[in-house]
């Protein structure tokens, strides 16, 4: 404990001397986050004290400290603490709120948005961030051709355009767009770089260096005094498989309602532990202070929890993410082969059939041990979009949910009149013409994935469908996904709160409308309605106007089951009692998500 | 000066021979790395199969990736490319996921250092407790302390490693509960000695979190050579040679210790070269688990993102170190046992 607060003392002095003094005083244009003001989301929380050490565990280490040509959520786990952009989510609500920038207008013709950057403010080195930092991210990183960087693609609008960025003086900057696109203001949240310190790295600026340059700077044998950010930490120390420590930034912009500046932690060390027992072992034995868990840990930890001065944080909240099978309804096709199960396939009642046997009760209570919900939509539970709720952002009700009701007796009647009868006697059903109907499910060796398998291949095989349950490798796995080479396969994809984000998984002709490529050439009714819908929720930024074309665009979604969802886990956390407002911790504020409300706003307790 | 110039023959004899087997190594290397290359080139997907995942990347940066890394040329081209860089640049590629050069992304901090250190220590106190033990157990054969000591060994031998690992540092943190002691687990050291310089304090620390480490690791390979230590003594204590020596009045422990031990030992000091490859390379889901910065893992996190030059120069890696190992063995047993002669 001793040493503890010695190394942090030895870490904050350096990194004073390294990074400067920060502000003499609170700027003018500060970020006041309203922490315990009543009537905003953070009224429950309490008010902290600057100091102490903060001990978390991660997974992996960190492939890179550059923000931008990271393709790993590794690496981004720590480079989005040292950077920030013009707008940002909010810790608490997910919603958009201001962040560099202090405020923003959007145009009559809903083309051009204008951005105040806040004054005043400094680079962890002492430079001053301007407006040309912002153009220089733009332009020279993200547009530029020669950066290896998946932002590129998030800033594409509908008509294969980018958005131009200009600068219009020190601290105001436009960007104005060819067509009216609404998530633009979500891809704006983009992270600021530093061009003081990064100019000299880009071909484009600077002709001396070769072109691709950007994408080898700011690796991890890079020195560390050289990283500047404008975020609220900054790395200082690094362990190859051992530890990553970062310190407070001192001209991080954010202040608290009594004029202490954040981040209250004066640093943040982030072990690198890979295997998950193991990590739960060093929460246990006090080494960190917070700890992801799973479900099976909570049995073990809820017992030891009153004597260690732990808590658990168990939530219904369901998180970012989608679970679903997919039934390939282009089976057979570029082989030539399986034309009437096909047609079967595409039959919106046998997939209805299959959609009854779902048990999303078992799923959830075997192999989530309780902690999930049913899952019915596209999109993530958390996005205000949700068609669960009744209106954009507001509670959840669940009013508008197309829901397929298990119901195994139902399913065999679906199946019955669709001529899907035993008609040889052995036991199993056939297709309508009589020959064999075999069916294969697919997913790969994650225990829940797995474990959900078995739960949906044990119902249809009690209704009377031969179906056989493989694992295979993760890759050939994705292989057979994008070659249209499986039967029926289970998996999951990555969510957010913005619906246009999952537009390549929904739209006819997106890379990963793997249960119907076929779509492309051949939409149907809901395909080429779904496409509209799309361009439609993005082409307004009226957000109940938008909220009711997503509704539609769910539901008809759901209807069409061409991703059929299961169930989605839901949050939980443990967290010491000594480290404060870590009782807020959510899906949208994760310290493993990019929010860091665990970094930003708690506190060590023991020091008040 | 009969004795000097068949010493200085000797000499010459060895030196040739260490040339020798090093030119040797030289195809044995090229075999193994097309070997390695074409594995990793047939297996399902390849570094940019994530990324195809992403529902907001499109075709063109896919396109523009596969480009970069070069993953669309031919399977030759792009194997005699990689090859021509290594022999003709010294240059081993970079890393797709880090960008860095593939030796710095293998070895970064100190974890060549940190392996080799925990390879050899483990060796050492391997070969300093199964070499007593085998002795006892050969001198008191089928007396229950043999038995005892057999069991041991096969059930330190039959445990998977990162199951005794695990377990281990259960018992510490739940039974023992250290934390109370303010000690941690997993690791070389506490994480705040890494910046610190040297120290009594800190070489302590090092001792706390390396016992399991050598306990586990330890304790797999000593099982094997405790038989084979007992099995070798006994042979050797069935030779006439000895029975007359003790015939001669010799006291049990010379007959034992100075004549049939030293005879015994040969086949472990074979052994011993071949247990150091195995050490560097066989324990990386133990460093997973009891979190060693090694080499191994930077080689099994390049496995599972398919970050092939890592790959290709981790597998190089390891083979230069079974390599390196058959020939300390050979060079050790010849040392060892004057029958042998170098040609």
């Amino acid at each position: 404990m001793k040493n503890a607060l010695i190394l942090a003392g030895l870490l904050v002095f350096t990194s004073l001397a390294v990074f400067g003094q920060g502000y003499l005083e609170q700027p003018a244009d500060a970020l006041v986050i309203p922490i315990g003001v009543a009537g905003t989301v953070y009224e429950d929380m309490e008010l902290g004290v600057r100091g102490g050490t903060i001990t978390i565990a991660n997974i992996e280490d960190p492939k890179g400290w550059n923000n931008h040509t990271a393709h790993e959520t590794s690496t981004t786990w720590f480079t989005g603490r040292m950077h920030r952009g013009l707008v940002n989510l909010d810790h608490i609500s997910g919603a958009l709120v201001p962040d560099l920038a202090k405020s923003w207008e959007i145009s009559e013709d809903s083309l051009v948005i204008t951005f105040h950057l806040r004054e005043g403010l400094m680079w962890s080195d002492g430079e001053p961030i301007t407006a040309d930092d912002v153009v220089f991210t733009y332009n020279d990183v993200i547009l530029n051709e020669d950066v290896d960087t998946n932002a590129r693609d998030g800033q594409l609008l509908p008509d294969d355009t980018y958005p131009v960025c200009e600068k219009v003086d020190t601290y105001t900057v436009t960007f104005t767009m060819s067509v009216i696109f609404r998530p633009a203001l979500n891809s704006l949240s983009f992270n600021i770089m530093p061009k003081h310190a990064l100019a000299q790295y880009v071909h484009k600026l600077n002709p001396e260096v070769p072109a691709g340059t950007f994408n080898e700077t700011w690796t991890l044998d890079t020195p560390l005094d050289e990283l500047v950010g404008n975020g609220p930490w900054i790395v200082s120390d690094y362990q190859p498989n051992v530890s990553v420590t970062m310190t407070r930034n001192p001209y991080y912009y954010a202040y608290d309602p009594a004029g202490t500046q954040l981040p209250y932690y004066d640093t943040i060390i982030s072990a690198i532990v890979t295997n998950q027992d193991v990590s739960m072992l060093k929460f246990r034995n006090g080494e960190t202070d917070v700890y992801g868990l799973r479900a099976e840990d909570i049995a073990i930890l809820n017992s030891e929890a009153p004597a260690k001065g732990f808590s658990i944080l168990i939530t219904s909240d369901p998180g970012y993410g989608t679970t679903w099978f997919l039934i390939n309804q282009d089976v057979g096709l570029a082989e030539g082969t399986d034309a009437e199960k096909r047609e079967l396939y595409r039959n919106v009642k046998f997939r209805e059939a299959m959609a009854h046997c779902i048990d999303k009760d078992t799923m959830i209570n075997n192999v989530l041990n309780g902690l999930g919900g049913p899952q019915w939509s596209p999109v993530s539970v958390p996005s205000p979009f949700y068609a669960g709720r009744d209106y954009y952002g507001g509670p959840i009700t669940e009013n508008n949910a197309i829901i397929f009701e298990y119901d195994p007796a139902k399913a065999a009647g679906i199946l019955d009149d669709l001529g899907v009868v035993d008609a040889d006697g052995d036991g199993w059903r056939d297709l309508p013409s009589g020959a064999p109907l075999n069916l294969s499910i697919e997913t790969n060796d994650n225990t829940t994935r797995s474990a959900s398998c078995l739960i949906l291949t044990d119902d249809w095989q009690s209704i009377g469908l031969n179906v056989t349950f493989q694992i295979v490798d993760f890759n050939t796995l994705v292989n057979n996904l994008f070659g249209s080479a499986g039967d029926l396969i289970y998996l999951g994809l990555t969510g957010g709160d913005e619906p246009n984000g999952g537009s390549n998984v929904y739209r006819s002709c997106g890379s990963l409308h793997a249960y119907r490529y076929s779509a492309c050439d051949d939409p149907d009714d809901i395909d080429a309605r779904v496409d509209e819908l799309l361009a439609l929720g993005a082409n307004t930024f009226d957000l109940d106007a938008a909220f009711d074309y997503y509704t539609e665009y769910q539901q008809l979604l759901a209807a069409q089951l061409g991703y059929v969802y299961t169930v989605v886990q839901s949050f939980q956390y443990a967290y010491y009692d000594y480290v404060g407002n870590a009782f807020k911790a959510s899906p949208t504020s994760t310290p493993g998500g990019n929010n860091g409300l665990l970094t930003e706003l708690c506190f060590d307790k023991r020091l008040l | 000066m009969p004795h000097l110039a068949l010493f200085f023959h000797k000499k010459a004899g060895m030196l040739t021979y260490i040339i020798r087997r090093t030119l040797y190594m030289l195809p044995l290397l090229l075999i193994v790395s097309l070997i390695s290359f074409t594995l990793v080139k047939i297996m399902p997907g390849d570094f940019l199969t994530l990324a195809r995942l992403d529902p907001q990347v499109t075709e063109e940066t896919l396109q523009q990736q596969i480009e970069r890394f070069g993953l669309d040329k031919p399977f030759l081209f792009q194997y005699w490319s990689w090859l021509k860089n290594i022999l003709l640049h010294g240059d081993f590629g970079f890393s797709f996921v880090t960008k860095m050069p593939v030796y710095k992304t293998l070895f970064l901090g100190n974890k060549l250092q940190w392996t080799i250190f925990i390879a050899l220590s483990t060796l050492i106190l391997q070969y300093l407790f199964a070499i007593p033990i085998g002795i006892y157990s050969a001198t008191h054969q089928y007396k229950p302390s043999d038995h005892i000591v057999t069991f041991f060994g096969f059930l330190g031998l039959s445990i998977p490693n990162f199951f005794f690992a695990l377990v281990l540092l259960w018992i510490l943190v739940v039974l023992f509960k250290v934390g109370n002691h303010g000690l941690s687990v997993g690791g070389v050291m506490d994480l705040k000695y890494y910046t610190m310089g040297w120290s009594w304090a800190k070489i302590v620390n090092i001792m706390w979190h390396m016992w399991p480490v050598w306990v586990v690791i330890g304790t797999s390979g000593m099982a094997g050579l405790i038989r084979l230590m007992r099995g070798n003594l006994l042979d050797t204590l069935s030779l006439p040679y000895v029975q007359t020596a003790r015939a001669k009045g010799l006291t049990e422990r010379v007959v034992v210790y100075k004549h049939a031990v030293r005879n015994a030992i040969n086949p472990l000091v074979t052994i011993l070269g071949l247990s150091l490859p195995n050490l560097v390379a066989g324990s990386i889901v133990t460093a997973i688990v009891l979190n060693l910065p090694t080499v191994g893992r930077s080689y099994f996190s390049a496995l599972q993102r398919q970050d092939e030059n890592v790959v290709m120069a981790g597998l190089l890696f390891f083979s230069l170190f079974l390599l390196l190992g058959n020939l300390l063995a050979d060079f050790l047993l010849a040392w060892v046992d004057p029958r042998i002669r170098y040609d």
